[in-house]
């Protein structure tokens, strides 16, 4: 149901000075140098993406890991699978494993600032938590950069041919996508969990991106369609171009703000939906550990052991908060339309800028 | 149109027909229904294996079985039988009304109070308001749902129901919910300095008392609004609505909207009588029904011109004073309910959908234990769908707010309030029907997790069971229902779309 | 002065941009008189417009005003909110630019007048309804009654801007703003958008203050003008002294500019109409169909249309909006199919050519397009915009493409030091230059210019249609100019086609359909075109309005 593409005839360079003096800020500097400006001012995506950096950081370098034949040795004294004895020194009553986590000062009767030997508490056997939620993290970060790089590079594709050739390509590309928007995400992340969650993170992962990517190709087919309309791809065709060479070198550069604020909104989804199917039990199955499935098992614990609930939880949050900001700063940065506003501080300003005239 | 509608639902169709074909077999090739039974020498399991494969027509290749499946559900609208022997058909018949109604309440609340906070958020873009909305949003965002329902199970239906024993708001209770309803209100007015103060003290000052009043009048052990309260509480509904919907300055809408207020007020007792002695679903309706009736009478008879805005504001604003009635007719059970054994004082349940113990025939006991167990999975469900309705409807308003057709309708001299309202607010919602519609479907398929959470029966469990059991018709069944669901969920949205903007419209014929 | 309906005095407006206070428009002064109009021109950027909203207040959040503007005496800077609404609509309306988007699209005409009305006046729905028709038919929209119920997509862009003056009309307002009410409607449209105007003007004797970058427009309406430049009045007078004593040399230099229908001499190309050599282009019979979209039906755009273009020459192809002249231009150059008919470019039958085929003709063909905003893509910088064609042919790559692309931009009067730059740092016009430079790499022999300068400013436009000229006369290729400013054809033009909904109306030497046209249609257009002359405009609209009036 789109309306017919018309041409409006306007006067392209009609004055609205507002909007010539707003392309002030942005003299002189190249298309992505202003996008990256725009993102760099913006507060809350830049310190999401330091939080995400420095977490990615934290996370990954706790725990040993191997992937393949390379192995490197994290700096956390505790494995997943090392059961050190149970404490419950210190503990409330008829509770065991709480965390030794401490940072009262001395003259308030507390034993300073310090980690214990478990931060983060033990849990029914005595595993250290802190080593637990390092390793869900672990897994929810790469399925949430796996199923990224699947569906973006999958949704992008589809949609890029869709919209770009237009026709019975298309008709088939987005029936297709029809069929599978009709299965909701979390049913067919169950059935795939179901049968795949024991294959490892990897492959769970992948398994979800070859599903979640309908949603991008259709906003990707979108932006295809407007853009092939465009002049400049006319213009490159009659300079000789190939389809090719019009999809990846002209069309596609100018869908990136598009791609890269959806496969971000894609990414903060898809934590949250990795994390509710291993909470009902469709995803990432023990012996290996996901926060998703920490939360599941310890649930019922709250009363008396809260910390078993929280850390997790708060991981999940900090994770998906951190990109769904990085997301938000980057579409400000795509979008340039949106304008600050003036306090009244700045009303009553007398800088002023050239003078008119000039 | 018709035509039109007809081709769209055959496509329709031809969706479902390929979407289902296509997940009856990755389901079935995915997994063996008998996988626990093989291999076992066992007599009784090798008859069981038997009489599973014979009733499930395991010896059919999947494809095959696919259309033998499908004849059935055309031709006799039989969607088979679970592994167990059980018609899939009623299993569905007492999910979908549980799901529906899991999601339907938490759905309305979420896009009245996103839309509302989503229009306000635009109107004041980058101020302290607008900033603290968009963070609260992101964080509703990020929450995942069963550990917000964890959290709401301990923190609001535990420590209430420990709250209700004695009843009283504990002093730094009342003062930490005071300053907040203060920031809340002096950032969303906006104004000069003196003015957000003014608005800041008023605000809390306002909340402290009336908190202190209840927690004195032991209002939260015996709830009640009584005609008094109803009266005051509909003459605000009144002034709100006509602000909203007209404008103040239309005295014949005020007087009309006032009017219901009083003959709510009249027929408060009776009502009441009506409400106790014919106690049930339908009689409660019908009352509703007469309400918006006579709203209409109402409008019309104060209206000389304009009818129809006033009558629509009469009818909204009298819905919603016979909800405060039904709401404070609730509230007259409240005591008598907690007493019950089944309940013993700790009134908000955190789990299942309805209490079992509780004695039956009372149909407004049934009525507030239905509510009360809706009230935490609404609650979650609708602060995590708020946050995206919010963004949206700020994000849209905003483009609105731009457009060419604003400054024209400033330039004519309207109000602010028509041009918000009438022009740009109607223009928004052209892509919102889209998207809360396209959600609505959405949100079913999120109810397998919620109903995990909180022990509900709905279609979320039937999914649920029928994947761990390799349940191929269950599964079917609850598929094809959300399925149907989605693709018309689609269709309403295009209608919707073509009846909210006349420039796609549908020509006739 | 009697009483000024409008009265500004030391008027400034500032927009607040990253930290600082631009100024738009600075120390305005001019009173307008009830009856009167009052022109404001210049360039884009020149803060017209700014001007015309600022005065109520219209303005986006980052703007500022300072020093006057009493509207019947009334002030308006610092006016409480009550009181700027009351004037809004009543007392001051607008029109603005582009109908299409300044009507709200989801209401019918029809109540958006009735709600002007009734926000001003105690005025029943049906009593609004009969004046609001009265509107209509005073505007002249055919069929008011039924046209009262459609919505604004129904209308044509005339009728659109119709319903915008009736909108605007609705109160008798004692000062019109019109901002640019007719650039975006076609010349024969215009005129009559403009006899409205300026007859409903004297019968309720209202001010108009007339924004607009058009001469011609203001030649037609204006008894004052004001010239701005970068945000200052440069100068300002009556409309007699600015066109004919013009002080300032900026507007000096804009008047020169403007193309003036009929003055510049027939071209010649070096041999004989009968001793023609093969055409460039040739296009015999072609009907072009777009075809059925969903539920949008298929449209036949240009009908059985023949032209043939030989070596050196330059068609202009005239012809409003809708006429299918921009899909003749872009079906020359193989970018749309046709349905039947023959085209062939040097001799090479493209009818049914594919792709590859296609390949071959790139060489001997370049295309500018109208609009250079969209005509670059944003993401390259122009020097591969430019170096792209001849890199694609395999001509030349690294230094001698860097080389070939710095003699393009010499001989388009572009810095070398541009290569490297977006087409987002370049203004209109040069983007337009770097658009020629591209469809030039290769030495064509055929251009498809299709309205390359409607969206430059005249000065700039000038600039660029002398360019197009020495580059014709020195390259010698063959060009089909379309447009649909009959005075920028006639600069250019050998041969002139006219088009008229898909028809070729008529086709033959410049000076003939000019000053001998035998079509009524093109007649008719030529009337419509405003001068920028007032008394031989005047002369002209009087001719016009007879024949009409026959």
């Amino acid at each position: 149901m789109k309306l017919p593409f018309t041409k409006a005839k306007k006067n392209v360079d009609a004055d609205y000075a507002s909007v010539d003096i707003a392309n002030k800020e942005v003299e002189g500097l190249s298309q992505s140098q202003i996008v990256r400006r725009r993102f760099f001012r913006h507060r809350g995506a830049m310190i999401s993406l330091f939080t995400l950096g420095a977490l990615i950081l934290f996370v990954f370098s706790a725990l040993n890991n191997k992937i393949g034949p390379f192995g490197y040795h994290g700096w956390w004294h505790y494995g997943i699978d090392d059961q050190p004895e149970l404490i419950s020194k210190g503990c409330p009553q008829y509770v065991t494993g709480c965390p030794t986590f401490h940072w009262r000062p001395g003259f308030l009767g507390g034993k300073n600032f310090g980690f214990g030997d478990h931060p983060f508490g033990q849990d029914d056997i005595g595993r250290d938590y802190f080593a637990l939620t390092m390793r869900g993290a672990q897994r929810s970060l790469t399925v949430v950069f796996i199923v990224g790089l699947v569906a973006g590079f999958i949704g992008t594709v589809v949609g890029a041919i869709s919209g770009f050739y237009r026709g019975w390509i298309d008709a088939v590309l987005m029936r297709f996508t029809d069929f599978i928007i009709t299965i909701p995400v979390i049913v067919l992340g169950s059935v795939i969990g179901f049968h795949f969650g024991n294959l490892g993170v990897s492959v769970l992962a992948v398994m979800l991106g070859l599903f979640l990517w309908t949603g991008l190709s259709r906003l990707v087919r979108g932006e295809f369609l407007k853009l092939r309309e465009l002049d400049f791809v006319d213009a490159a065709r009659v300079a000789g171009a190939s389809n090719r060479r019009i999809i990846f070198k002209h069309v596609l550069p100018n869908a990136v703000g598009v791609i890269i604020v959806s496969v971000t909104l894609l990414m903060s989804g898809a934590i949250l939906t990795e994390t509710a199917l291993s909470y009902l039990g469709f995803g990432v199955v023990a012996p290996d550990v996901s926060l998703g499935l920490l939360i599941s098992q310890y649930q019922d614990s709250f009363t008396t052991r809260p910390w078993l609930f929280w850390w997790p939880g708060l991981l999940i949050v900090t994770i998906a908060l951190c990109i769904n900001f990085i997301g938000d700063g980057l579409r400000d940065a795509f979008d340039p339309r949106q304008r600050r506003r003036l306090s009244r501080k700045d009303k009553s300003s007398t800088v002023t800028g050239v003078k008119a005239g000039h | 149109m018709i035509a039109y509608i007809g081709r769209r639902l055959s496509i329709l169709f031809l969706i479902l027909f390929g979407s289902s074909f296509l997940v009856y077999n990755l389901v079935a090739y995915s997994g063996d229904p008998t996988e626990g039974l093989r291999g076992n020498t066992d007599p009784k399991a090798i008859q069981a294996l038997r009489s599973l494969i014979r009733n499930l027509q395991l010896d059919v290749p999947p494809p095959a079985r696919y259309f033998l499946w499908l004849k059935k559900v055309v031709l006799n609208f039989d969607f088979g039988t679970t592994r167990e022997g059980l018609s899939v058909a009623s299993d569905l018949r007492t999910a979908i009304p549980t799901t529906i109604r899991l999601i339907l309440m938490s759905t309305i609340i979420a896009i009245v109070i996103g839309i509302a906070f989503g229009i306000i958020s635009a109107l004041r873009q980058y101020t302290r308001f607008d900033y603290a909305m968009t963070f609260i949003a992101f964080v509703l965002f990020s929450l995942p749902v069963f550990w917000v329902a964890v959290l709401l199970k301990q923190f609001l239906a535990v420590s209430f129901n420990n709250f209700l024993a004695n009843g009283q708001i504990a002093i730094w209770w009342i003062v930490v919910a005071s300053i907040v309803s203060g920031i809340f209100w002096a950032t969303i007015i906006s104004g000069s300095r003196k003015r957000v103060w003014q608005v800041f003290g008023i605000a809390a000052a306002g909340s402290a008392i009336s908190l202190e009043l209840l927690s004195a009048t032991h209002w939260f052990k015996h709830p009640t609004l009584g005609p008094v309260a109803v009266g005051v509480i509909g003459v605000g509904i009144a002034y709100g609505v006509t602000y909203l919907s007209v404008g103040l300055q239309n005295k014949q809408a005020l007087k009309s909207s006032l009017a219901m207020v009083v003959a709510s007020l009249v027929l408060y007792f009776p009502t009441q009588w009506v409400l106790n002695k014919e106690a049930g679903i339908f009689p409660t309706l019908g009352l509703l029904i007469f309400t918006i009736a006579l709203a209409v009478v109402s409008g019309l008879f104060f209206s000389k011109i304009d009818r129809g805005p006033i009558v629509r504001t009469t009818v909204i604003t009298s819905f919603l004073i016979g909800l405060v009635i039904i709401i404070d007719k609730l509230m007259k059970v409240w005591v008598p309910y907690i007493n019950t054994d089944a309940i013993n004082g700790r009134p908000i349940p955190t789990i299942s959908e309805n209490n079992s113990l509780l004695p039956a025939g009372n149909f407004w006991f049934s009525a507030l234990d239905t509510v009360l167990h809706l009230t935490l999975p609404t609650l979650a469900l609708s602060m995590i769908s708020f946050a995206g309705y919010v963004r949206y409807s700020r994000g849209t308003l905003l483009e609105v707010l731009n457009q060419d057709y604003i400054r024209t309708a400033r330039a004519k001299g309207l109000t602010e309030r028509t041009v918000v309202m009438r022009h740009a607010f109607r223009n928004t919602l052209i892509p919102l029907t889209t998207i809360v519609v396209v959600d609505f479907a959405a949100i079913i398929g999120g109810a397998i997790i919620t109903e995990s959470v909180f022990g509900w029966r709905g279609m979320g469990t039937l999914f649920n069971q029928a994947i761990r059991g390799q349940d191929l018709n269950l599964f079917m069944g609850v598929f094809l229902v959300t399925a149907t669901l989605t693709v018309l969920a689609n269709l309403v949205a295009d209608l919707l779309y073509s009846a909210l903007d006349p420039r796609v419209r549908v020509v006739a014929g | 002065m009697a009483n000024p309906v409008l009265s500004v005095k030391d008027f400034t407006v500032e927009f607040w941009v990253d930290g600082v206070w631009y100024p738009a428009a600075v120390d305005m002064n001019f009173d307008i008189e009830p009856g009167k109009v009052t022109a404001i021109v210049g360039e884009s950027g020149s803060g017209k417009s700014t001007t015309a909203m600022g005065i109520m207040d219209l303005l986006a959040s980052n703007a500022r005003m300072s020093g006057s503007v009493k509207v019947k005496g009334e002030e308006m800077i610092g006016a409480p909110k009550s009181l700027l609404r009351a004037f809004r609509g009543k007392e001051v309306a607008y029109i603005f630019q582009e109908p299409m988007t300044a009507l709200n699209p989801v209401y019918t005409v029809g109540f958006q007048i009735v709600e002007t009305l009734r926000s001003h006046f105690d005025m029943g729905p049906k009593e609004a309804r009969v004046r609001a028709i009265e509107l209509l038919t005073m505007v002249e929209i055919p069929n008011p009654e039924q046209s009262f119920d459609k919505y604004p997509h129904q209308f044509s862009g005339g009728q659109r801007q119709r319903a915008m003056i009736a909108q605007a009309l609705a109160c008798d307002p004692a000062l019109l703003i019109a901002d640019e009410p007719t650039t975006a409607l076609d010349v024969t449209v215009q005129a009559e958008i403009l006899d409205l105007m300026r007859g409903l003007k004297d019968r309720l004797n209202s001010a108009i203050l007339l924004i607009t970058h058009a001469m011609g427009v203001v030649a037609d309406m204006a008894d004052d003008i004001l010239v701005m430049k970068n945000g200052l009045v440069v100068e300002s007078g009556t409309s007699e002294e600015i066109f004919y004593r013009p002080q300032h040399p900026y507007t000096k230099e804009l008047l020169g500019a403007v193309p003036k229908l009929g003055s510049s001499k027939q071209r010649t190309l070096p041999y004989s109409s009968d001793a023609r050599p093969a055409p460039v282009l040739k296009i015999e019979n072609v009907t072009i169909e777009y075809p059925k979209r969903g539920r949008i039906p298929a449209f036949i755009a240009v009908k059985d249309f023949s032209l043939e273009i030989f070596p050196g020459e330059i068609v202009g192809l005239v012809g409003e909006s809708g006429s299918g002249k921009t899909t003749v231009g872009r079906a020359a150059i193989g970018l749309i199919p046709i349905k039947s008919g023959k085209i062939e470019i040097v001799g090479e039958d493209i009818s049914h050519a594919t792709q590859k085929d296609l390949a071959k003709i790139r060489r001997h063909t370049g295309i500018v397009f109208q609009d250079p905003a969209s005509s670059l893509n944003p993401r390259l910088p122009i020097g591969e915009s430019i170096g792209e064609p001849i890199f694609l042919a395999g001509l030349a790559k690294g230094d001698a493409l860097n080389k070939n692309v710095e003699d393009l931009l010499d001989q388009v009067e572009l810095p070398r030091s541009y290569r490297n730059r977006y087409p987002h740092e370049l203004s209109g016009g040069q983007r337009q230059r770097v658009g020629i430079a591209r469809a030039l790499a290769l030495t064509p022999d055929l251009l498809i210019a299709d309205e390359p300068t409607s969206a430059l400013d005249v000065s700039v436009q000038s600039r660029f249609l002398e360019l197009l000229q020495e580059l014709q006369d020195k390259l010698n290729f063959a060009c089909l100019f379309i447009s649909h400013d009959l005075a920028v054809v006639d600069i250019l033009s050998h041969r002139i086609a006219v088009m008229q909904d898909g028809n070729l109306v008529e086709v033959g030497d410049r000076d003939r359909i000019l000053r001998n046209a035998n079509d009524a249609y093109t007649q008719r257009l030529i009337g419509a075109v405003p001068v920028p002359d007032p008394k031989e405009q005047a002369e002209r609209r009087a001719a016009r309005l007879a024949v009409s009036r026959k």
